[in-house]
């Protein structure tokens, strides 16, 4: 069982560095079409505009992928007053109920997601020109990220592995 | 009843340990759920609450903090800050209040300047002879002042929040004053608490010093002058103002400092979206949250129940902050501005208040709260790097909540505190 | 007993607010409290794209919105925002409550929605912090902030100046500090949002005349019988001169206050040379002959 989420981890944590890679690219991009803006419309007199509706549709990518990475890197804010003062195989439960529900969400964020795509898919977005489902692909992109890598950790936690929580280390094995 | 689901599940999951993120979103799915309502609203809320222009600034501004802390300018900050203050009684704390004051001038985030500055600060004040504690308490409460002092993206957040029609221009003014009120009474506060502690005193490093050591911090000073220049002379708007400062960060750390190796800029670009991510999230879960309470009417029924307790407008206030710090208490910053300002704001002008004082009160109120547990982001970064628990850090905050609160009835009472300056620029 | 949610992204008072409101004591009227409205307005519960995607979902009844959110879902939603497609109000009001509004109303029944009625959304004109606007040279090259929609945007580019796309609470200090010289509106936004105190050039063009339009959820209208869907419709056309009536009196309101404050408005202008510049924009959005009908049958309409 520990052999084989070791294996698992080697997979999720490729693709927790990919996301982590195409998010901080997102990050770079958006800085660069904020000051491209800036420039035009000062230093040219022009304006760009497109760059206000693209720069906010990255950013909805950063962030979705960001939330999923941060699940299995465990940087989320959390509230672990109560955590401190019950027995550690408690504590393992409430983890677990934890995660569960996180993977809950993501679901929701693969399922809900699609139908609002599926229902503005007809739709233009102004400026961009393309469908309006493009609005929700990172959400659903990011639900699938969030199920995955909260999967991992209930399965993680049973194999009897750790897993991060917000203030350690992310787990690289 | 609905309320019941909503604010049960939501404390359930906060204290099994579920981030708070998706505490929000989860609770609101089963609040809509039991209104029998499609959930898809959940998932799109968090969807457009992050799709907002505005926000850009966050993930801007930390990333500017985080560039600026790799790339050697947070720390000519400190240094300078410990040639000016660092000869007090306490002086490391004066250090550190200073050092939040000059790098709350160009970063807005107070959990950036608790990173920044505690990450630098901590480890020295604790090598000498402070306890850490101290060291935390000054660094998470003193962190308040970046909010204040302009940029402050959060105000971005209250003006979008408000309607948009505050201009960003007149609240980032505006904080300027109460900043600098806020960092003086905590400089008193630490000297205080550090004289009946007993901590060291360290020699006074010469006139020389402090201005070899400001002309090596000068480049990050001067991030200040252009952001302020440049958003009043209308070259960008305050929330472009945020992109300016990655760009000019990335220029002084790459071209004059040469501070900034490759590997630096790739952690700092990880780091800023760790950190926007995290809180985006929150506000995006915040907005299914805040949607659910205008659904079931709560704002209309808190503007009720205020309006019934009194017609005074100094206990009206008192009674809003007293609610936000409670609020404050268990919920974070942005995700509070935004649910908050429709609610309290009808009700400030209503008595009375300049909408843009009520912004700084707001800030300030939220602030205090970013310190206090169960959730305090910039508490728990502060205890983060000073490697503390957050109930020993609870355990001795006391002088510097006071200190804070104390400011925070001084700019709620005397409105020229904040609009006296805006005042100027019209 | 039934509560329909509304929702409206102007604050309680406005007209648009107060005509649902008067609706709504129509139909717990007529129906003997059996039906009633609950207007959340002040965008509470979302912008209008994301209203609209609820009253979609049947999350929320009814909802208020302008039309152009609608352009790049329902194409006849774009005639109506054509600008200099209407002579004047009265000619608007003309077309929308015939057959040409009918068949906008009509489409909406494709998209999860039932058309109720159409409001006023008052005339639209360019207001700037630099010069008086007499003519289309003095626009030539001003920055005016437009939203985020193609085809404002063609239209400002059109006229010979730039469109520059921001959120609209920007827009105030934007024009105070010079980043942008205006914007454009009608009477009473220019009002309520304070941007006559920093652009002090108003100049009555009236390029856009796009009324808008209250629409309900599909999945609440099938919920009522016959009877109550019938009292709905009704209730609907009967807030419209209600509506109409708050309107003129909210515009002349706004107009007082904005003269009083000193602004410089021009008024007569000659609209020839804009309505000619408009030629390519017509030619990129009216594309199919049901949309190229309507806009004949709307310029007939007398
Ligand atoms: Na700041
Ligand atoms: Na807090």
């Amino acid at each position: 069982m520990k052999d084989t989420m070791r294996f698992v981890a080697r997979a999720t944590s490729r693709m927790a560095h990919v996301s982590l890679w195409a998010a901080g690219l997102g990050l770079i991009s958006m800085t660069a079409l904020i000051a491209a803006q800036v420039v035009w419309r000062y230093v040219l007199n022009d304006s760009i505009v497109w760059t206000e509706p693209a720069s906010v549709m990255i950013m909805g990518w950063f962030i979705f992928l960001g939330a999923a990475v941060g699940i299995r890197e465990g940087y989320h804010l959390s509230f672990d007053v109560i955590l401190y003062m019950i027995p550690q195989k408690a504590k393992l439960v409430l983890h677990s109920i934890s995660d569960l529900t996180v993977a809950g969400f993501g679901v929701g964020m693969i399922w809900f997601g699609w139908q609002l795509a599926e229902k503005t898919a007809s739709n233009k977005l102004p400026s961009l020109g393309i469908s309006g489902a493009f609005d929700f692909v990172p959400i659903v992109v990011g639900g699938f990220l969030v199920f995955i890598f909260s999967v991992e950790r209930v399965a993680r936690r049973a194999a009897g592995l750790g897993t991060a929580r917000f203030g350690d280390d992310p787990v690289e094995d | 009843m609905e309320l019941y689901v909503l604010f049960g599940t939501f404390v359930f999951l906060l204290l099994i340990g579920t981030p708070v993120a998706f505490c929000l979103g989860v609770s609101s799915f089963a609040t809509i759920a039991y209104l029998g309502l499609p959930p898809v609203v959940v998932f799109q809320r968090l969807n457009s609450g992050v799709s907002v222009f505005a926000l850009m600034a966050i993930p801007f501004f930390i990333f500017a903090g985080d560039l600026m802390v790799r790339g050697d300018i947070a720390r000519r900050l400190v240094a300078l800050a410990g040639a000016f203050v660092g000869h007090l009684r306490g002086g490391l704390g004066q250090v550190n209040v200073l050092s939040s004051v000059m790098f709350g001038g160009v970063s807005g985030s107070a959990a950036a300047d608790a990173s920044a500055v505690g990450g630098l600060m901590v480890p020295q004040m604790v090598e000498r002879g402070y306890e850490p504690e101290y060291a935390v308490n000054i660094t998470v409460v003193s962190s308040i002042i970046a909010l204040l002092l302009p940029p402050s993206h959060n105000m971005i957040i209250y003006s979008i929040a408000a309607g948009g029609r505050i201009s960003i221009a007149d609240l980032f003014t505006a904080g300027i004053i109460p900043g600098f009120l806020l960092a003086l009474v905590l400089m008193i506060t630490a000297w205080w608490v550090a004289k009946r502690k007993g901590y060291p005193v360290q020699p006074f490093q010469g006139y020389r010093m402090i201005g070899t050591l400001f002309m090596s911090a000068a480049p990050g000073l001067i991030l200040v002058a252009i952001i302020f220049g440049g958003v009043r002379s209308g070259i960008f708007t305050a929330s472009e103002s945020s992109n300016i400062a990655v760009v000019y960060a990335l220029l002084v750390t790459f071209f004059v400092y040469r501070s900034l190796s490759w590997n630096d800029f790739v952690q700092a670009t990880f780091a800023a979206v760790r950190t926007t991510a995290m809180v985006l999230m929150v506000i995006g879960c915040a907005a299914s949250f805040g949607w659910l309470l205008a659904y079931t009417k709560v704002p209309a029924s808190m503007v009720d129940l205020l309006k019934g307790l009194s017609d005074n407008p100094i206990v009206i206030l008192l009674l809003l902050n007293l609610v936000l710090l409670m609020l404050g208490t268990f919920m974070d910053m942005s995700p509070l501005i935004v649910i908050t300002t429709p609610i309290f704001l009808p009700v400030a002008m209503a008595f009375g208040v300049d909408p843009v004082h009520f912004g700084v009160i707001l800030i300030l109120n939220l602030g205090i709260g970013l310190c206090t547990p169960p959730v305090g982001a910039v508490l728990f970064v502060g205890c983060a790097v000073g490697r503390i628990p957050v109930w020993d850090a609870v355990r001795t905050i006391w002088p510097f909540y006071g200190a804070a609160f104390a400011v925070l009835l001084l700019v709620t009472y005397i409105p020229a505190l904040s609009l006296w300056l805006p005042s100027l620029f019209r | 007993e039934v509560t329909l949610r509304s929702s409206d992204t102007h604050p309680d008072g406005y007209p648009t607010v107060a005509a649902v409101n008067a609706m709504g004591d129509m139909i717990k009227e007529r129906s003997g409290d059996r039906l009633c409205i609950e207007v959340f307005h002040s965008a509470q519960l979302g912008e209008e794209k994301d209203t609209i995607e609820q009253t979609q979902f049947g999350v929320i009844d009814m909802n208020r919105v302008s039309l152009g959110p609608f352009n790049n879902i329902i194409e006849e939603t774009q005639i109506p925002s054509l600008p200099y497609i209407f002579r004047s109000v009265e000619h608007m009001h003309k077309v929308m409550d015939g057959p040409v509004g009918q068949q906008i109303l009509d489409a909406f029944s494709d998209h999860d929605l039932v058309g109720l009625a159409f409001y006023d959304g008052g005339s639209r004109s360019f207001y700037n912090s630099e010069k008086p606007i007499n003519s289309m040279a003095d626009l030539a090259g001003m920055k005016f902030r437009v939203m985020q929609s193609d085809m404002f945007v063609d239209m400002v580019s059109a006229l010979g100046a730039n469109a520059t796309p921001m959120p609209y609470g920007e827009v105030y200090s934007s024009i105070q500090t010079g980043v942008i010289d205006g914007a454009e509106n009608n009477w009473p936004s220019y009002d309520s949002s304070g941007h006559f105190e920093v652009a002090k050039y108003y100049t009555l063009d009236q390029h856009l005349i796009v009324p808008e339009v209250l629409v309900m959820s599909k999945s609440s209208f099938d919920k009522l019988s016959a009877e109550d869907q019938a009292l709905v419709r009704q209730a609907a056309k009967d807030s419209v001169p209600i509506m109409r009536d708050l309107w003129q009196a909210r515009e002349k309101e706004s107009e007082a206050r904005v003269r009083e404050a000193g602004v410089e408005i021009v008024t007569d202008i000659d609209k020839t040379p804009f309505i000619e510049a408009m030629v390519p924009v017509y030619e990129k959005y009216v594309t199919s002959d049901t949309l190229k009908q309507m806009v004949a049958d709307i310029q007939a309409t007398k």
